[in-house]
């Protein structure tokens, strides 16, 4: 009795051995495999401008998509989840409230593959009409894709931030005289703002590794618009470059390591942003 | 204009807001079902696709999701039960299960297409799977791990502390607690845990896009190193062909039935969740 709990005790530690080193061999593999590209071409990857597959790799027009394209989408999200948290957490009632929960649940998991059909079908044809372009795969059609599919996210984690204020802070701007309107926003918004900080971080860290919807209307052309701010132009973002090229460069070893410090950069900067939001998510100063 | 109805005002614009916003949901489903839907014949589902998926069923691909989804719970659940087990029963030091917690996390929030890059490294070309089934399985294992682990661990930590207290006071080995106590009472948590994990591998395409999908060619996998079609893959190249309309209608119906299965699966796990936690809490 006593070896076979002793036995089962190990059994279980060597399961969650195998469970850390799915999140370690994570960072090694794409530390170690990006390590022949930064020796061909040291820091100046990072800064090239030009990818052509067998002659020279250039990360710039990657990072910068990602980044644009990531931040278009938050501009995007962040008033109207703001304004619908409020609502939801300070006006609705209780039943009503949870279900607004269980629709934003099932809103967040619709596959990426179905958002990317809407894309195609619908946004990027719209808004080459509106905006009369040639091609409606734009920086500006993902963005509001991507502002659509993290809208969930950002607004279920904001709401639950704003929840989280205690119920004595409403009941004593009440008291005070204040109406609803001015508790929720003189009072539970700026109490609640590291929480909302968090949501959104979270929000803009699942918009940065999309990769089908993105990859099926940002146009997939390596290079930075002209001019820089040109949001209706046609770019690329990382994972949609990792999306497109990962199956011929298999067993291309140069092609292969550029792509994977890519993807070096795009964990590296997903987990930043994970990890503040985490701390912000985390903070509470209720006492 | 005077405050009140300012804020009057506000309060009804915020309103319009949220029920626009709650009715994305509606609008989604609306949509893929009037697109959907034309393509839907009688046997949609169980025949199989023709003229490069222009025309005929989507069968296999099913079937192929299908095998996807519970091979990869399948390889996920032990580990996952595995290492919560070990985290909430056996480990006592702080920082290892601030280690663990940071792991998840980072698991959590891993762009899905690195899963694919990375597993496609590590299982199929170093442990030799190939362009596989069991790489693709493999691959959304190691991406749904989290996503169990959650459904676990809450059940576990809301266990009542008495429960454990009673078996310690028996005398039951730390097994035998988690044998008769734990996994009884806190299975409404796995099984929850396994219909979300099969729902958010059913819904993922980048992961598994390149390293165990084929778009043609092949039907049913016959051995270990065989890809297999998915809906997921079959609904990326026919999308890719927009100008394409029967391409897109069969895109459309593929859409239907992967957001079906979805949500079944979703729904599912909340019903299950609600029920089998009032069991376990009579």
């Amino acid at each position: 009795m006593k070896n076979e709990s002793h036995g089962m005790r190990w059994i279980f530690a060597g399961l969650n051995l195998i469970f850390l080193c799915c999140a370690g061999g994570l960072f090694f593999l794409l530390i170690f495999e990006s390590y022949p590209i930064f020796k061909l071409h040291g820091f100046d990857f990072w800064l090239g401008q030009d990818w052509w597959v067998g002659e020279t790799y250039g990360a710039l027009p990657m990072l910068y998509g990602s980044t644009l394209v990531t931040a278009l989408a938050c501009f995007l999200v962040l008033p109207l989840a703001l304004a619908v948290a409020i609502f939801t957490s300070e006006f609705l009632t209780s039943t009503r409230r949870r279900y607004m929960k269980a629709v934003l649940e099932l809103l967040a998991g619709v596959p990426g593959i179905v958002y990317g059909l809407l894309g195609v079908s619908f946004l990027s044809l719209w808004i080459k009409d509106v905006f009369g372009l040639l091609d409606g795969n734009t920086l500006a059609t993902a963005s509001c894709l991507l502002a659509i599919m993290i809208l969930p996210t950002v607004l279920t984690l904001s709401e639950d931030a704003m929840r989280a204020v205690p119920a004595e802070y409403r009941d004593n701007a009440l008291a005070l005289g204040l109406s609803k309107w001015q508790t929720a926003t003189a009072v539970v918004v700026p109490q609640a703002l590291p929480g909302i900080m968090g949501a959104v971080l979270l929000g803009i860290g699942r918009a940065m590794g999309e990769t089908i919807a993105v990859m099926l209307v940002v146009g997939s052309l390596d290079r930075i618009p002209d001019p820089w701010f040109n949001i209706f132009a046609s770019a690329q973002t990382i994972p949609s470059k990792l999306g497109r090229e990962a199956a011929e460069a298999i067993g291309e070893e140069t092609h292969w390591s550029a792509l994977m410090a890519l993807g070096l950069a795009l964990f590296t900067m997903v987990l930043l942003i994970n990890f503040i939001g985490n701390r912000f998510l985390k903070r509470r100063n209720f006492s | 204009m005077s405050p009140a109805i300012f804020e009057k005002g506000m309060v009804f614009f915020l309103s319009i807001l949220t029920l626009l916003v709650s009715s994305l949901l509606l609008i989604i489903l609306a949509t893929v079902f009037a697109k959907g839907f034309p393509a839907l014949h009688s046997s949609f589902l169980i025949e199989s696709s023709q003229d490069f998926g222009r025309a005929g069923g989507i069968f296999y691909q099913l079937v192929g999701t299908i095998i996807l989804m519970t091979g990869a719970v399948l390889i996920s659940l032990p580990v996952a039960l595995g290492s919560v087990i070990y985290q909430t029963q056996y480990l006592k030091s702080a920082t290892g299960k601030e280690i663990c917690r940071q792991s998840a996390q980072v698991l959590n929030a891993t762009p899905t297409i690195l899963f694919g890059l990375v597993g496609y490294l590590f299982f199929g070309v170093y442990l030799e799977t190939g362009v596989s089934w069991v790489t693709g399985a493999l691959i959304l294992a190691v991406m749904i791990l989290p996503t169990l682990q959650v459904s676990i661990r809450e059940a576990i930590e809301a266990l009542p502390d008495q429960y454990q207290d009673t078996g310690m006071a028996l005398g039951l080995s730390q097994w035998s607690q988690i044998k008769t106590i734990i996994i009884p009472q806190c299975y409404y948590g796995i099984i929850t845990g396994v219909f979300l994990g099969l729902a958010r591998a059913a819904g993922e395409t980048a992961a598994i896009m390149f390293a165990a999908t084929t778009f043609s060619g092949i039907r049913l996998p016959e051995s270990f190193s065989d890809p297999v079609p998915t809906l997921q893959t079959h609904m990326l190249v026919l999308t890719q062909e927009a100008a394409n309309p029967e391409a897109l209608a069969q895109a459309w119906g593929a859409g239907l039935v992967l957001l079906s299965l979805v949500f079944f699966l979703t729904v599912m796990a909340w019903i299950l969740r609600s029920r089998l936690k009032m069991e376990a809490e009579l």
